[in-house]
């Protein structure tokens, strides 16, 4: 008897709960989203909205810019739009938790888009920052169809990126290499001379880190095959777009240069206890040759020790036909919450397009400017004359073609480093040779094609 | 008569003011698990029933995901690493049990040891995987030590990139993490057996292993197994070591590893969603499987093992039809 209303009773308070979050989840969705008539471009900083009063809430990657450069920046806007006030989150683990925190719909007013949105939801989560061919008359076109969909822009690069190589200037002379290398075999002869003459390990993966890897799936479209329709006709349609072209160009000469790099030992010693913040400054100080890292490194490794100016950029070596080229892309996007209030939405598009035009954000970070007529940063100098290659976007329609069949295959190229880090751990202690590997990708990539709708 | 008493009269008195009160007490934390437990596990298994990605639109694609989670190589694979893991926690559970029953008698700083040996279960996971991620690199902690005792480092292995031992490596950590929880257990098993049981020992003339072997043992098997469940079904569910330490890499990727990795990674939540189901089933089997052996065996807390029981009743057969021997 007693059992019985025991029972009931903790059936009741199961009921209560569930009524009390069916009912939490109920108001949520109840909220109108606010369509806003205003794009970016129509806004002159400094005149509109200087009286709009908001409190704004970003969300950031950059932890270690939330207490230093962002407060600065936070001064410098107020003094245009005193009424602001801007609030930044620093998240450790950005590209993973902010997925989730997005799925909430109230995560705050500004974030860095994250690439797990496909292209038509953008529209779902992210206010319309404007069309394409307006914002395209201050900023460089091509830098803003990584968050573009059917011509309406819901994301501006914070900045751009190129794919190169960070290197040692002096390590490189100590070793004797008068000019850079421009193919993978020079590449390797090179680092074998670094090994050879000095105490430095030529190459260092940073495997450890994981995110780091994917360093290496960013040279495999422009960068190594000079076409900015690699993206969509090479490996969203193409046929076993890893196999070996023969030529030394393309996805496996890319591959194949961090296989054999790793297989001849021309790195570190034990991939699996490298450590990123110390190999910055280890690179600094001579005691690392180069590293595969995007434009961005560059700042950060010169900031790590006291020798900023041993530190050089190269392409990826890798020539087509004589010439080489550099993949180039946007980093990070701004968006806005289409959920949050109307003000909120308006004053956080002045802040981004104040972080974008007139903070230096970009030039700082070492990184591109996507604004029109901006001059290169100091350290990308040496790439002047090699020609930037931007991928072209998808044709209308398939704009989430590339990311399904990129998730369906497991392959996670430029999001999970899936195969650098295969690649890397067959060399140290597998039993699979490259054309293993390769065999398997492409029959990975092929049956995501196939499932995904693509035939050849 | 009931009927005039007053609401006032009615809520005081003695049946409804008990049972308001366990209501009251109860609603709370029975909240709290609804909302962070049993919701988000429904809703999973109704996930793993979707082709989804955590943005984007869902399909129902009914059993597939179940149906890859066993076609896959990878997912059961990973399984095997169990094997490392449970293989460390019966290390783990006899170094616990040798150390409770030393610490349970009077020893010389008793207490600081027992505090030494319980501290590492109270670091956070994750602090621990950097730990021993330092503590394993080339030429660091371990290796210094090992070359202390006379080792050349030349000959000693990486300890985290040799696919030979590197699942042993991890699987350490594990054992240096909860040896002192389940001490610390023990310890607290240990305390309850009746002190006279050892007195009665001392006139027997029973030595320590002697007192271990016929008093504690007997009196603490229900811990020791709950023990080993809570550790075999950990071993099948291991997470924060080999993700901290090696992310999974070089052939340490553990199931809930590639389970994070599919989820995050490439997006294929239902996939991750069935996995998990998957692995909870496989959990319940195998700890009702250790129940019945248990039972069987052992006999659960005062009852008699279900053996003994047989042998009993096959005895009395035997006698009943007149063949003893």
């Amino acid at each position: 008897m007693k059992n019985r209303i025991l029972k009931r009773m903790l059936a009741a308070s199961l009921a209560a709960a569930m009524m009390m979050s069916l009912s939490a989840c109920g108001q949520k969705k109840s909220v109108e989203k606010q369509e806003l008539d205003v794009t970016m471009d129509q806004i002159t900083l400094g005149e509109d909205y200087t009286d709009i009063e908001a409190d704004l809430k970003f969300l950031t990657h950059k932890t270690d810019a939330v207490d230093t450069t962002f407060k600065g920046y936070i001064e410098e806007f107020q003094k245009l739009y005193p009424n602001i006030n801007i609030e930044y989150e620093g998240i450790t683990d950005y590209a993973n938790d902010i997925t989730t925190r997005l799925t909430t719909g109230d995560w705050g007013d500004i974030c860095m888009v994250p690439m797990t949105v496909d292209k038509d939801e953008l529209g779902n989560y992210f206010t319309k920052l404007g069309d394409k061919a307006s914002l395209a008359k201050s900023y460089e076109e091509n830098m803003l169809n990584n968050y573009a969909y059917q011509n309406n822009v819901y994301g501006v690069p914070s900045m751009a990126n190129v794919q190169g190589v960070v290197y040692n200037k002096a390590i490189f002379k100590e070793a004797g290499i008068t000019e850079l290398p421009t193919t993978p075999d020079e590449f390797l002869e090179d680092l074998q001379k670094i090994k050879d003459k000095t105490d430095a390990i030529p190459l260092y993966t940073n495997f450890a880190a994981g995110w780091t890897m994917t360093a290496w799936d960013a040279y495999i479209d422009g960068g190594a095959t000079g076409d900015p329709d690699f993206v969509n006709t090479g490996l969203t349609k193409g046929e076993n777009p890893f196999a070996d072209r023969g030529d030394g160009t393309g996805p496996y000469a890319v591959y194949n240069t961090l296989y054999e790099a790793v297989k001849r030992g021309l790195t570190e010693d034990d991939p699996t206890t490298t450590d990123w913040e110390g190999s910055k400054g280890m690179l600094n100080n001579g005691e690392i040759g180069c590293m595969a890292l995007g434009s961005w490194a560059v700042v950060q490794v010169q900031q790590a020790g006291d020798n900023a100016d041993d530190i050089g950029y190269m392409a990826f070596p890798i020539s087509v036909d004589g010439k080489q080229y550099v993949a180039a892309g946007p980093d990070y996007n701004y968006g806005i919450n289409c959920n949050s209030s109307e003000d909120n939405q308006i004053a956080a598009m002045c802040y981004i397009k104040w972080l974008v035009e007139e903070s230096g954000f970009a030039q700082g970070e070492g990184g591109l400017s996507i604004v029109t007529g901006d001059e290169y940063p100091e350290a990308l100098k040496d790439l002047d004359g090699i020609d930037l290659v931007v991928n072209n976007p998808a044709e209308e329609g398939e704009e989430n073609l590339y990311n399904d069949i990129n998730n369906d295959s497991e392959l996670g190229i430029n999001v999970s480093g899936a195969i650098p880090t295969e690649i890397v751990e067959e060399a140290v202690s597998g039993t699979k040779t490259m054309e293993d590997m390769v065999a398997e990708w492409n029959e990975k990539w092929t049956s995501a094609q196939e499932s995904n709708g693509v035939e050849h | 008569m009931n009927e005039k008493k007053s609401f006032k009269a009615w809520i005081q008195s003695g049946k409804v003011n008990r049972k308001l009160c366990i209501f009251t007490f109860m609603l709370v934390p029975v909240a709290l698990l609804v909302v962070f437990t049993y919701i988000p596990f429904f809703k999973m298994i109704g996930f793993s029933f979707y082709d989804m990605k955590y943005i984007g639109d869902r399909d129902f694609v009914g059993l597939q995901n179940y149906i890859e989670v066993f076609t896959r190589k990878d997912c059961f694979q990973a399984l095997k690493l169990s094997l490392y893991y449970i293989v460390a926690s019966f290390i783990q559970l006899a170094l616990a049990l040798y150390f409770a029953s030393v610490l349970s008698f009077k020893v010389k700083g008793g207490g600081v040891f027992k505090g030494l040996m319980f501290f590492p279960y109270l670091v956070c996971g994750i602090a621990v995987g950097f730990i021993f991620k330092f503590f394993y690199t080339r030429g660091f902690v371990l290796d210094t030590v090992l070359q202390w005792c006379g080792f050349n480092l030349e000959s000693l292995p990486y300890w985290l990139k040799d696919t030979s031992i590197n699942n042993i490596s991890v699987a350490a950590t594990s054992i240096w993490r909860y040896m002192g929880q389940g001490m610390v257990m023990f310890i607290g098993a240990i305390m309850s057996v009746d002190s006279s049981l050892y007195e009665a020992g001392d006139i027997d003339g029973a030595n320590s292993f002697q007192k271990f072997l016929y008093i504690i043992l007997p009196n603490i098997k229900t811990i020791i197994v709950l023990n080993m469940i809570l550790s075999i079904t950990g071993s099948l569910s291991v997470f924060e070591p080999p993700y901290v330490i090696t992310g999974g890499d070089f052939g340490t990727g553990t199931y809930f590893v590639i389970m994070n990795k599919l989820a995050h990674e490439s997006q294929k939540v239902g996939l991750a969603s069935a996995m998990a189901v998957v692995l909870l089933i496989l959990i319940m089997i195998a700890t009702l499987i250790q129940k019945g052996i248990e039972k069987y065996y052992f006999g659960v807390g005062d009852a008699e093992p279900l053996r003994e029981v047989r042998k009993r009743k096959k005895r009395m057969e035997l006698q009943a039809k007149g063949g003893t021997k």
